[in-house]
């Protein structure tokens, strides 16, 4: 996977989400992970990357190609690519199946029967066929993350982007997701995602950025910043959130 | 089975007040002095009936018109509309329907008094409706339409699958409410004329001299008319408070 970062900003009136980051991702990097401190700007980044967000200023430029600026070249861009948020959001008004099936139909152009048959394929991997017709409200947090990711996978996005997948869960539902994106890993499917699991990042990633008031502190190889950081910032934040 | 119950209370109250009234008038009433207008009550009744009918069909379509030009990024409809609105709600209705009929239809030529009363009820309406319609837009999350975004939907596809929908089911009850507003805001329509209900109570009133055997029914016409729209309303905000 190829992620190149030029001097980005993004700025929400005086806040600078991201303040000038460079960053050249390795193209043996499959899976890259953003940690660092709540607010250090990894979900705006994540935005950015994925293209819902278009930055105040410097560019991104994903397998060659620069993000475009414009609604329109971002659309399609963001078609090409799989999002997962930290609050599920699923429409509240369609059933989990429906909730699969309205980007393939809709934004991909599938037919009916063409993306009913690939959302059960996908609903039976990710243990869900019992809820295709339950609404999100009749869902735990988990079968809803779960539902999310499915809709995320289904049409099999060129790049997975993750933010902060298992915020919103207890640990037994943690691992439940978690376990399913490893096996996205496993797959060979590309992932960025920000996360507070640093042992899942520790495992899974094979590129780690560490950010904090919207700049890069740190970046390499998941095993090479975990073990031994050259950054004291990081390790102080490490050694605090690995302690328990 | 509640609900049902709820309503037969309801009535049932309701007669008992209108029977007790009934008792502390103690009027000597003389149904057969009406008798003979009972036809032109009821051809009324159906005029008010069909009249509110129309103006509801009617009065969606101008709020929809309204609700879509006070969305809109562009600054002059939505100044022009947010004009409408508040002329429109800061005026009585009876003036409306005044300078409607003898100086805006007059000048265009146009005497249909069923017409022109039509178009004023329409247009009154859609006013109050279009602000139910514009709250039940503006109340949809942001995290629906970033997660409509992150699955590729483009605006209008946002508004049609995933805003729409969910404000539909959120503006019904207050909708339904404004329906019954509109069938007893039709009354007015007598003060040009419109063979409405009231206009036909009054005539029996003025020619038979029995003033409340010809009231007693109008209120019951009314009443039988939005009582069911309130149920059907309360039931509405009950279902929509559960899913929430």
């Amino acid at each position: 996977m190829s992620i190149e970062v030029h001097n980005l900003h993004q700025h929400y009136g005086e806040t600078r989400a991201i303040d000038g980051v460079c960053m050249k991702l390795p193209d043996s990097a499959q899976v890259l992970a953003l940690i660092g401190p709540s607010g250090g700007g990894k979900s705006t980044f994540l935005r950015l990357i994925g293209g819902i967000e278009t930055p105040t200023s410097g560019t991104v430029i994903v397998d060659d190609q620069e993000l475009p600026k414009e609604e329109e070249g971002l659309l399609d861009y963001r078609k090409s690519n799989g999002f997962l948020f930290q609050a599920f959001n699923l429409f509240p008004h369609l059933s989990a199946l429906d909730n699969i099936i309205l980007p393939l139909t809709e934004v991909h152009g599938w037919s009916r029967h063409k993306a009913e048959e690939r959302a059960h394929e996908v609903v039976k991997r990710f243990y869900l066929e019992k809820h295709l017709e339950k609404h999100p409200e009749q869902l735990s947090g988990g079968q809803q993350q779960r539902v999310a990711l499915a809709r995320a996978v289904a049409h099999e996005p060129a790049l997975l982007l993750l933010d902060e997948p298992t915020s919103a869960l207890d640990p037994e539902m943690k691992a439940g997701v978690l376990d399913l994106i490893k096996e996205l890993c496993d797959a060979g499917q590309r992932i960025v995602l920000s996360t507070h699991e640093m042992g899942f990042a520790r495992q899974s990633a094979d590129h780690v950025v560490f950010l904090a008031e919207g700049k890069i502190l740190e970046e390499g190889k998941a095993e090479e910043l975990f073990e031994a950081s050259r950054e004291p910032k990081v390790t102080q934040f490490l050694d605090r959130v690995m302690k328990w | 089975m509640k609900s049902f119950i709820n309503a037969l209370v309801s009535v049932i109250l309701a007669v008992t007040f209108f029977f007790g009234f009934w008792v502390i008038l103690d009027h000597d009433y003389d149904w057969a002095a009406i008798a003979p207008y009972s036809g032109n009550l009821f051809s009324g009744w159906l005029v008010t009936v069909g009249i509110s009918l129309a103006a509801l069909a009617l009065s969606v379509v101008v709020a929809a018109v309204l609700t879509v030009a006070q969305l809109s990024s562009h600054r002059v409809p939505r100044v022009l509309s947010r004009a409408y609105v508040e002329i429109v709600r800061g005026t009585p209705l009876l003036t409306q329907i005044l300078i409607g009929y003898y100086l805006i239809a007059d000048a265009i030529g146009w005497d249909s008094r069923f017409g022109v009363g039509l178009v004023i009820l329409s247009c009154f309406s859609g006013a109050y409706l279009s602000e139910i319609f514009r709250g039940g837009i503006e109340s949809i999350s942001k995290s629906q339409w970033l997660s409509a975004r992150a699955i590729g939907l483009s605006e209008g596809q946002t508004y049609r699958f995933v805003v729409i929908p969910q404000a539909i089911r959120r503006v019904l009850p207050a909708s339904a409410g404004q329906f019954a507003n509109l069938i007893k805001d039709s009354s007015l329509l007598f003060v040009i004329s419109v063979h409405e209900f009231t206009m036909q109570a009054r005539e029996a009133n003025a020619n038979s001299f029995a003033t409340f055997e010809a009231y007693l029914p109008l209120v019951m016409g009314y009443f039988i008319l939005t009582f069911p729209i309130s149920l059907l309303s309360r039931h509405l905000e009950k279902r929509f408070s559960y899913e929430h």
